[in-house]
């Protein structure tokens, strides 16, 4: 029995436009059924790397396969894989949501009762009822970018991409997102590609793609990112946080320093009782607070010029 | 079957769509009754025209092919609209790809060209004298008229990236297709330059198709029309799909013509 092949398999996947190289080269191995966020400052080069992979864009260099189908020679049977929301919201405001739900449940190649049946489903599962006759233009943000998501999973896609699908929503709209993607994952083992500068969304992934400048500067399991980073953080301010920094060092329990508008974030290694003793004793330190270290350390570390 | 359903639902769409922006439906079926009425009231008083025939009875042709001109080509541009605002992203991303949005908006552009010249030719019996025969070929006419109007205008869409260009294209496209087709006044009328120009615009072909089958002279014979709509239909749907770009939509042009980053994007 051979093994089923990788929902996303990319090698030297990269794409310049003119002289700008948007993506270098993305190397990615990614299981069937797993989630990965990818992250990185705006002009990382991730919407390139998600529309590369939905066959949106040509690739300039190296291949890409979704679920053994290479993307540049087999875009409709990759396409009938995917479900894919947008960065924008990708829904017609003179149609009703049921109407915007039906034309992507054609456009997905479903036609008569299946369509209607699974719209009808769609609009169940989301909790779009209320709003299914109303025309999408008198819908908010959040509906809009529900509408959005259950246009991509209509066909209960093998593998979803969302660029930045809660980006401008409040807390609870955001939640209810990612509750609606949990449950697609346990119901039907669906892959997640995404991509957010909200860190903490990507927090329970099973790994997570830094992006900087068009180059993956971090590839792994957001635990092993983080501490990398330090297995704590001391956050330092004040005039002596300069001194504190190089004492630290100086006792070996630096990982990382990142130096920040205020200070300095330093990445902790080793027993904590010397360092709390060595930072008790120094002088000129405004602020000092201990706090487990984060995806956030994780990304500015590998994605700004300040990691030192 | 998957291309068939993409294609009907982009038809569906598009057809809610136009039946929705009542104000343009509208409009477009009053511009030729205007025309009609204003022009026509006008030029009757002034023009001499051979065979007999009033300038209302020869200009109504010639507003029939403009509705469907005016419907089809418009309602194929907004391609351009939906590239700008996102949704043809979602019709590519689908299995059947390009040549299911090409079809469907064709399809959906003829239709609406269909229905908006076939308004207007429904008051054809009380400005001309025809047979239910003559009706029944001008219809065919018509189909004729608005499937190549719909696939010139997916041609103008085809590289067309901003919708704010569409008062350019009404005016540097539109208005020359018409006003040199014959529909206002006789070809043989124009100078050497105008009549070539006419010779090979397709909707010249369109507008003499309909008066011929609505029972006036032509200036073509009814074969050479439809032989020439035909070949103008298919050279504009082949130079649509050569043209079409799909990664227009994400990949901006430079001031050099170089590529840049996706415009949708952030990442």
């Amino acid at each position: 029995m051979s093994e089923p092949p990788p929902a996303i398999a990319a090698e030297g996947l990269g794409r310049d436009y003119g002289g700008v190289r948007a993506l270098d080269a993305l190397n990615l191995a990614l299981p069937a059924g797993a989630v990965m966020g990818l992250l990185g400052p705006n002009g990382a080069g991730k919407t390139t790397a998600m529309l590369l992979l939905a066959t949106l864009l040509s690739p300039t260099r190296g291949t890409a396969r979704i679920f053994g189908h290479d993307v540049t020679r087999e875009r409709a049977a990759v396409r009938r894989r995917l479900g894919l929301v947008f960065q924008e919201t990708t829904v017609d405001g003179l149609l009703t949501v049921e109407e915007n739900l039906l034309f992507a449940a054609r456009l997905a190649g479903m036609n008569g009762r299946l369509a209607r049946a699974a719209v009808r489903d769609a609009i169940e599962r989301l909790g779009l009822a209320e709003r299914a006759q109303q025309p999408a233009r008198q819908l908010s943000g959040g509906w809009r970018r529900l509408v959005d998501i259950a246009r991509a999973m209509l066909h209960q896609p093998d593998l979803l991409i969302l660029d930045e699908p809660t980006v401008g929503l409040d807390p609870e709209h955001r939640e209810r997102i990612w509750s609606i993607l949990s449950e697609a994952r346990r119901a039907y083992a669906t892959t997640v590609l995404f991509s957010t500068h909200y860190l903490t969304e990507a927090e329970p992934a099973d790994r997570v793609i830094l992006l900087a400048g068009g180059k993956v500067v971090g590839d792994d399991r957001p635990d092993q990112l983080r501490s990398a980073f330090g297995d704590e953080v001391a956050e330092i301010e004040g005039p002596g946080a300069q001194r504190l920094v190089r004492a630290l060092r100086g006792l070996g329990a630096v990982r990382t320093i990142l130096q920040t508008e205020r200070g300095f974030r330093v990445g902790l290694t080793g027993e904590r009782e010397p360092i709390v003793e060595l930072a008790g004793a120094a002088a000129g330190v405004d602020r000092l607070s201990l706090r487990p270290a984060t995806l956030e350390d994780a990304y500015f570390s590998r994605t700004q010029d300040g990691a030192v | 079957m998957s291309g068939l359903s993409a294609v009907y639902g982009i038809i569906a769409r598009d057809l809610a769509r136009t039946t929705r922006q009542t104000s343009r439906l509208l409009g477009g079926l009053a511009r030729p009754f205007l025309w009609l009425l204003l022009i026509g009231t006008g030029y009757n008083a002034i023009a001499r025209l051979e065979g007999g025939v009033s300038y209302q009875e020869f200009v109504f042709p010639g507003m029939v092919a403009m509705a469907a001109l005016f419907g089809g080509m418009l309602t194929a541009i907004s391609t351009v609209y939906d590239r700008e605002f996102g949704m043809l992203r979602l019709m590519l991303a689908s299995p059947a790809g390009v040549p299911a949005v090409l079809t469907g908006r064709a399809v959906a552009a003829t239709l609406v060209g269909l229905f908006q010249g076939g308004v207007v030719l429904a008051f054809a019996p009380l400005i001309l004298r025809v047979t239910p025969l003559q009706m029944l070929m001008a219809i065919g006419a018509l189909v004729l008229a608005a499937a190549v109007s719909a696939l010139l205008g997916l041609l103008v869409a085809a590289r067309l990236r901003s919708v704010e260009n569409f008062a350019g294209v009404i005016n540097v496209v539109l208005f020359p297709l018409l006003f040199l087709s014959g529909a206002l006044y006789p070809t043989a009328g124009m100078p050497p330059l105008f009549r070539a120009v006419a010779r090979v615009n397709p909707v010249t072909y369109a507008v003499d198709l309909l008066r011929r089958t609505l029972g006036q002279q032509g200036e073509f014979g009814i074969w050479e029309d439809v032989g020439a709509l035909l070949a103008a239909g298919g050279i504009a749907f082949i130079a649509t799909a050569l043209l079409f770009d799909p990664e227009q939509r994400f990949v901006g042009k430079g001031p050099t013509g170089s590529g840049q980053e996706p415009r949708a994007s952030s990442g």
